[in-house]
């Protein structure tokens, strides 16, 4: 049952932060389309941004992990 | 993932102290140290290797705390964000180099070493293992990242309120008085949310490592060697995040302007 919960916990987590970083990389593309001179600022801020929209995902990564090990 | 020594404090496993990563980032601090030194020992005008590298490490954090922290007071937090910033990126490599694992038959109660389990693995017909790592990366223990998070916020919270005590507590009721349970619950998210990301990151890229290790040849080759190349570069990632969002946090209690 732990292995199952993990494994929804995993699942659910790679829907989330597809969508989420998705979304992020797909603006800052076209945004890099409409100004390539700008390439480098929003490049910093696009993982910035890719890394805050990846939080609650990764941390649910890491409790499925830790449900499938049987750590939790 | 194997199990870590511990020594025992008091009586609950809340009192345990995990020895591997007192021992890490023991070694982390030192080697955060040393680094510090050979680029400040002999110093030139024109900056050649580690003074070159760690004066562009300097610069960068720098970058980091003029665009969130405006005026003189940031300039008080120039050491800090670069000791934050340099220390967090250590830590996230260390796991990375290699692993330290013990194989125990006897239990040394001393380290909360256990006795070899003798039953549910080796009926199963697997192999019997009592491994016990002693290296493993500090930010991948839960308790390092959170301690450090919380640790932040206490000190963003005391400028707020030495700035201006008043202003400090009427934030709380901005715009209406009944958001106040949201914004205890945002202050309470904040610190969570900014240990957690760093642990997770850091966590399950070492799971993974480990996984990784245990299965396949076809896992061991190409792959592993992917995944430790994006590893370096999640923990640079996670190392610059967690400074930004440090400095971002104190400057939210420091604003004058909302």
């Amino acid at each position: 049952m732990e292995v199952l919960a993990g494994a929804i916990m995993l699942a659910f987590a790679a829907i989330g932060a597809g969508i989420g970083n998705a979304l992020v990389f797909g603006r800052y593309l076209e945004g890099v389309a409409r100004q390539p001179e700008a390439r480098g600022m929003l490049f910093t801020q696009t993982f910035i941004g890719i890394a805050l929209v990846e939080a609650l995902p990764i941390i649910a990564v890491a409790f499925g992990i830790m449900s499938v090990l049987g750590i939790l | 993932m194997e199990k870590t020594p511990k020594l025992s404090l008091g009586p609950s496993e809340l009192w345990n102290l995990d020895l591997t990563v007192v021992i890490t980032t023991t070694i982390t601090c030192i080697l955060v140290f040393i680094i510090a030194v050979l680029a400040a020992r002999s110093h030139s005008l024109v900056p050649k290797g580690m003074q070159n590298l760690v004066e562009m490490i300097i610069e960068f954090t720098q970058g980091i705390v003029r665009s969130n922290l405006h005026g003189k007071i940031g300039e008080r937090f120039y050491g800090f964000a670069f000791t934050l910033f340099l220390f967090i990126f250590i830590a996230n490599q260390l796991g990375l180099m290699f692993n330290v694992v013990t194989e125990h038959h006897e239990p040394v109660p001393a380290l909360g070493i256990e006795a070899a389990d003798h039953g549910g693995h080796a009926a199963e017909g697997k192999e019997e293992h009592n491994a016990y790592a002693w290296w493993k990366s500090p930010t991948a223990d839960i308790n390092v990242p959170i301690a450090m998070a919380f640790a932040i916020t206490i000190v963003a919270h005391f400028l707020g309120i030495r700035k201006s005590p008043k202003k400090y507590a009427s934030h709380y009721f901005q715009p209406f008085w009944w958001m106040f349970p949201l914004h205890i619950i945002d202050e309470i998210a904040k610190p969570m949310t900014h240990g957690m990301r760093l642990w997770a990151n850091i966590f399950a890229g070492e799971v993974l490592i480990i996984v990784m290790l245990k299965g396949s040849v076809f896992l061991t080759g190409a792959p592993l060697l992917v995944w430790l190349g994006y590893s370096v570069f999640v923990g640079t990632i996670q190392a610059y995040v967690f400074t930004v969002l440090a400095m971002v946090y104190m400057s939210q209690k420091l604003s004058t302007d909302h």
